[in-house]
């Protein structure tokens, strides 16, 4: 190298460190200034779920307020309590014993208090009491620490609400979750929140916020969790609570050594496949501490349950004692019937309206022998309360005869009772109907469910989604009990089906990070041919979410946010559906004008919107067309037909309220009022002139709209044969045996044409869903759907380097990719070979050169 | 008898190692080299400097209304001893000590002439002020972690062989860093005058780069430590 070169340039021997001369010459810049520091937020997972909490919360200071009145009532009861039974003289209360006063004949209250001392003496020696005294402490102590370490966040996301948002803490909670969504989405081109992008789409935050809850969704959605069991004297049941869904998640996403290395990447040794049986030793032996664990501070967790439920449950039964009687959906309903990508109030808010028709449905079975009994002993307890009414009325001395008030107030209490087991005479119910409305509400439902409403079958699986709440209350308190030995005996020996579960249905999202690739709502990887999706998919069984979940999820995220733009065949999907269900639910093709395109829409929306049992009634008399009407008109279409008509008659004056914003909203965008709208477009249409609230509600009766039609139209191809769709696909919970006694026995279905195993057995394509060439063995192993079968493997960086490009076959331009379908590893044995054996990996020496099976989405 | 010479680039060069790891919120790029012992702390040099060549400014001055100039920045070719490659650095002798410092201590940590693997991670960050109980928050956006693979090299004509193979493949790096520099994305904001401590480095007298952090380990270990688990599992039992 040669040191010098002979140059025009010469070194300026001025110092740089000052302005160099002639500034007016300068360039001058003038600083962006961070005048809101909400660019480039660190942890944007966090600060998604909190900017939602802070808003599900009604702003900082309810929250703030709520937080502090739930300490102050923690310290409260558990004063309250211990003084109760410490400090009282009962004696005096009941005047058992007489206080010797100089001045009055007047017992009053503070006369019944034990002296200071006397009361903290008996407290000292109370072992029992000084034990729970001290767990409550900490509990407290701890909730106070979380108090403290909250305000200091929040105050953070209400300066963001104010400052970036420009929505004050007074009116946040009238604004509705899609418009803070719609300002963050804002923001996000301004400021650039994420740095990974130019700008967040709905699905963005929605992931982030629901990150953990979509891959415990997609795993009760796969059988994977082990909460079906079949205890010797109760039958079948679900047993899920908070206890271990706290430590699935404990073991899954966060927790010491877990799958996932930060918030939002799972760790790279869990995405290759090289490893998995080592893993799943790891995740076992990881399973059985927890375990272990689990079951050392089993009494701790115990009293603290026990001490939870004291507290928070005692003034609810105090208040209203019915509420015992009442039913709540189940933790384990909650997981099932939740779409992909639904936030919590979404959720609540639509099976809060299912609660009535539940309710109603589960009234219709009650035991006519209870009946019998219940109605005889009202007789007998009214009758006596009767008479010792009448005596209190004649005089009033009845009263004070000793037991009197306490016996008529027992009667009561008793006939109350008593009458909830009574039926109303006047009162019919259809369960298959009732049914069918709750399905409007909820959007899922097993297949066999439909037509055996009246079974006594059909009601205890539903009562499994809506348990009284008294039996939630009791499995929470026999949680720590349980957990264990769930955690020991059942989880662990799905460690391999966990280890392959999170490694194939994992995608790397840029600018959002490793998300479920169920929660994509992708219907050709995950879409299930008999919902809808045949032809489109190509997932293979082992791929396909159940229940049709896929297909409902997507729908409900487009519906829930018209402003998002789906890729371009979901679009497709999407625009298609709509289009079909509209027609159906018009009815007559040929009066599709403008003006009544649109009109029945709204009909339809005040139609589902009303009290359920008007929606019985029109279902009602609709309900005898499905028997002899297999053509193609299905039965929920035309039950929305039928209503569309008949209030076209007349009478409904809300109807016209709403038509009328319809019809001015398609003169505004005259092009988008048939069928050839697309999804975003429909919907844009309306947010221009409904409030978002309206809107919302909208949305959520034509959800119910489409749940219904999905699931007829389901009914109706899968032509009543539903082999597959069995309850709780009892096969995959008892893992290994039964996957190896199902391997024979998975051809010997009765569909010929698309033989599908129950569940869990070998990765068999569907013959209609793969368009491109079915895999053969070599490239069986590679996940990628980027590589076509024929390619060689290429060295693991550039590979994945090229599939960086963001799945450019995917939605290129060039119409249809050769593709092979993406046949994961692992879970599916090939050759049906049994299922845990490590024999079972195809092709183990090349595995180690396996990308892992992550791809890009952008 | 000379091993193939393969085994000296492979497999941790390949033509594209420019990778994107997606981390949460900040980007970040993966170089990797595979060099001989004594090559180490000038292949890390090159690469350092040529990033910190692209991330940084001349000195601001700040005027009354609000506005600034920024002040030049010099560059000086270096060339380097143990590999046929020069690059261009900032001059400022400052940078390059403090550069050079950090390099010789890993290279200490490497130790000499042994295979190994090691990890130079230079991380641009902002800081964000908190209030009192808190201290500030450091919030990394663009994050290079460079791979070192050390090969030990029999004879001197390998060597040779390895002098120029490694040139080359810095300047397939230096190009890739100027490709990714290139494209438009995230930089932060530029500071108002009471902010630029959060944003940039001012202590250095005649160049001013971004608020950069540069950190190093040996073994290959990815997993969460201790502390982090923990830190982790304190702050999902404070969350709400």
């Amino acid at each position: 190298m040669a040191a010098h070169f002979d140059t025009e340039y010469q070194r300026l021997e001025a110092s740089y460190s000052d302005s160099p001369p002639g500034e007016e010459n300068l360039l001058v810049h003038v600083p962006d200034g961070n005048k809101l520091p909400w660019h480039h937020i660190e942890n944007l997972d966090l600060f998604f779920q909190r900017v939602y909490n802070l808003h599900q919360k009604n702003g900082f200071t309810c929250m703030l307020l709520g937080e502090v009145f739930e300490l102050v009532q923690l310290l409260f009861v558990v004063g309250f309590t211990v003084f109760l039974a410490n400090c009282v003289d009962y004696d005096i209360l009941f005047a058992n014993k007489f206080v010797n006063h100089t001045d009055s004949s007047k017992v009053t209250l503070p006369d019944a208090f034990l002296p200071v001392d006397v009361c903290s003496a008996s407290i000292r020696d109370n072992v029992a009491v000084m034990f729970v005294l001290m767990i409550s402490g900490v509990f407290w102590l701890h909730r106070l620490i979380k108090f403290i370490y909250n305000v200091c966040c929040y105050w953070e996301i209400r300066s963001f609400y104010t400052n970036a948002l420009k929505m004050s803490m007074a009116e946040l909670p009238y604004f509705t979750w899609q418009e803070v969504q719609a300002r963050i989405v804002e923001i996000q081109k301004e400021h650039q929140i994420c740095i990974h992008k130019k700008e967040l789409t709905e699905l963005d935050i929605y992931h982030r916020i629901l990150r953990f809850k979509n891959y415990m969704v997609a795993m009760v959605n796969k059988s994977l969790l082990p909460v079906h069991f079949r205890p010797p004297l109760l039958g079948e049941s679900v047993f899920y609570t908070r206890g271990l869904k706290y430590n699935f998640e404990l073991i899954f996403f966060w927790g010491p050594g877990s799958l996932f290395e930060s918030e939002w990447s799972l760790k790279p040794q869990y995405k290759r496949g090289g490893n998995r049986l080592e893993l799943a030793d790891k995740l076992a032996s990881r399973i059985l501490w927890i375990g272990i664990a689990n079951l050392l501070l089993c009494p701790v967790v115990l009293v603290w349950q026990i001490l939870y439920a004291f507290f928070s449950y005692t003034e609810v039964i105090k208040r209203e004692p019915g509420s015992l009687g009442a039913r709540c959906w189940s933790l384990y309903g909650r997981c099932y019937l939740r779409h992909f990508n639904e936030l919590d109030h979404e959720l609540m808010s639509r099976l809060s309206k299912g609660y009535k028709a539940s309710s109603r449905y589960m009234n219709c079975f009650l035991s006519p022998l209870l009946t019998v009994v219940a109605k005889n002993v009202a007789f007998f307890a009214g009758s006596l309360l009767a008479v010792l009414i009448a005596l209190t009325i004649y005089d009033e001395d009845v009263l004070a005869v000793e037991h009197v008030l306490s016996s008529i107030t027992l009667l009561g209490v008793c006939i109350t009772v008593c009458r909830s087991f009574i039926p109303d005479k006047h009162l019919v119910y259809c369960p298959e109907q009732l049914l069918r409305v709750i399905l409007a509400h909820i959007h899922y439902m097993p297949d066999h469910w439909q037509g055996n409403a009246h079974r006594y079958e059909t009601r205890d699986q539903f009562s499994q989604l809506f348990q009284y709440k008294a039996v939630f209350i009791l499995e929470e308190l026999i949680s720590p009990l349980v957990t264990p030995f769930i955690l020991i005996f059942s989880l662990r020996r799905k460690s391999l089906e966990i280890i392959d579960f999170f490694r194939n249905f994992t995608v790397e999202v840029v600018g959002v990070g490793d998300t479920c690739s169920f929660a994509q709502m992708d219907i050709r990887q995950h879409g299930h041919p008999a919902w809808m999706s045949e032809g489109k998919t190509e997932a293979s069984i082992y791929q396909q979410a159940e229940d049709g979940k896929t297909e409902l999820s997507l729908m409900h995220f487009a519906i829930t946010n018209p402003q998002w733009q789906p890729p371009t065949e979901t679009t497709h999907f999407i625009s298609q559906l709509k289009e079909r269900v509209q027609r159906e639910a018009t009815g007559d093709r040929h009066t599709l004008t403008s003006l009544s395109g649109s009109e029945p829409r709204s009909l339809i929306a005040n139609f589902l919107a009303g009290p359920p049992s008007l929606a019985s009634l029109h279902l009602g008399q609709n309900g005898s067309l499905t028997n002899h009407g297999p053509v193609g008109v299905s039965d929920g279409a035309s039950a929305l037909r039928s209503l569309s008509v008949s209030s076209m008659r007349g009478s409904c004056s809300s109807a016209h309220r709403s038509a009328g914003h319809a019809s001015s909203a398609s003169r505004a965008m005259p092009g988008s009022s048939t069928d050839a709208r697309t999804a975003s477009s429909g919907s844009s249409v309306w947010e221009g002139q409904l409030t978002s609230l309206v809107l919302s509600e909208y949305a959520s009766t034509e959800m119910s709209i489409h749940a219904l039609y999905i699931h007829e139209l389901h009914k109706q191809q899968s032509g009543g044969e539903l082999s597959r769709h069995t309850w709780h696909r009892q096969d995959s919970d008892d893992s290994s045996d039964s996957v190896t006694e199902e391997g024979g026995s998975g051809g010997g279905n009765p569909n010929p044409r698309n033989p599908i195993p129950r569940s869990h057995t070998f990765p068999i394509t569907t013959p209609i869903s793969s368009p491109g060439p079915i895999p053969s063995s070599n490239s069986g192993p590679n996940p990628d759907r980027g590589t076509t079968p024929g390619q060689e493997v290429a060295p693991l960086q550039s590979n994945s380097q090229r599939r960086y490009g963001g799945n450019t076959d995917s939605v290129g331009p060039g119409g249809r990719v050769v593709r092979s379908a993406r046949v994961p590893m692992g879970g599916w044995t090939e050759e049906g070979r049994g299922g845990q054996h490590p024999e079972t990996v195809p092709e183990e020496g090349s595995e180690d050169d396996m990308p892992p099976n992550i791809h890009k989405v952008t | 008898m000379a091993p193939p010479l393969y085994l000296l680039v492979s497999p941790y060069i390949q033509p594209a190692t420019v990778g994107k790891q997606i981390t949460m919120n900040c980007r970040s790029e993966v170089l990797e080299v595979s060099v001989e012992g004594r090559q180490v702390d000038e292949a890390m040099l090159a690469l350092l400097h040529t990033i910190l060549l692209h991330r940084s400014t001349g000195k601001f001055h700040y005027k009354k209304e609000g506005t600034y100039s920024i002040g030049t920045v010099g560059t000086q070719d270096i060339d380097c001893d143990f590999i046929d490659f020069s690059f261009v650095r900032v001059s400022s002798d400052e940078l390059d000590r403090v550069i050079r410092k950090t390099v010789g201590e890993f290279k200490d940590a490497m130790g000499n002439g042994t295979d190994g693997m090691g990890q130079i991670s230079l991380e641009f960050y902002q800081k964000k002020k908190s209030r009192w109980p808190f201290s500030d928050e450091c919030i990394p956006w663009e994050v290079w972690s460079i791979k070192v693979n050390v090969v030990n090299l029999a004879n001197e004509q390998e060597r040779q062989i390895c002098r120029e193979k490694v040139g080359e493949k810095l300047g397939e790096k230096v190009i890739n860093i100027v490709e990714v520099i290139n494209q438009h994305e995230y930089l932060p904001k530029m500071p108002t005058q009471s902010e630029v401590d959060n944003v940039f480095d001012t202590s250095l007298k005649d160049v001013q780069p971004y608020l950069y952090k540069i950190t190093f380990q040996i073994t290959d270990t990815l997993g969460t430590s201790v502390s982090t688990t923990m830190r982790r599992l304190i702050k999902d039992t404070l969350a709400l």
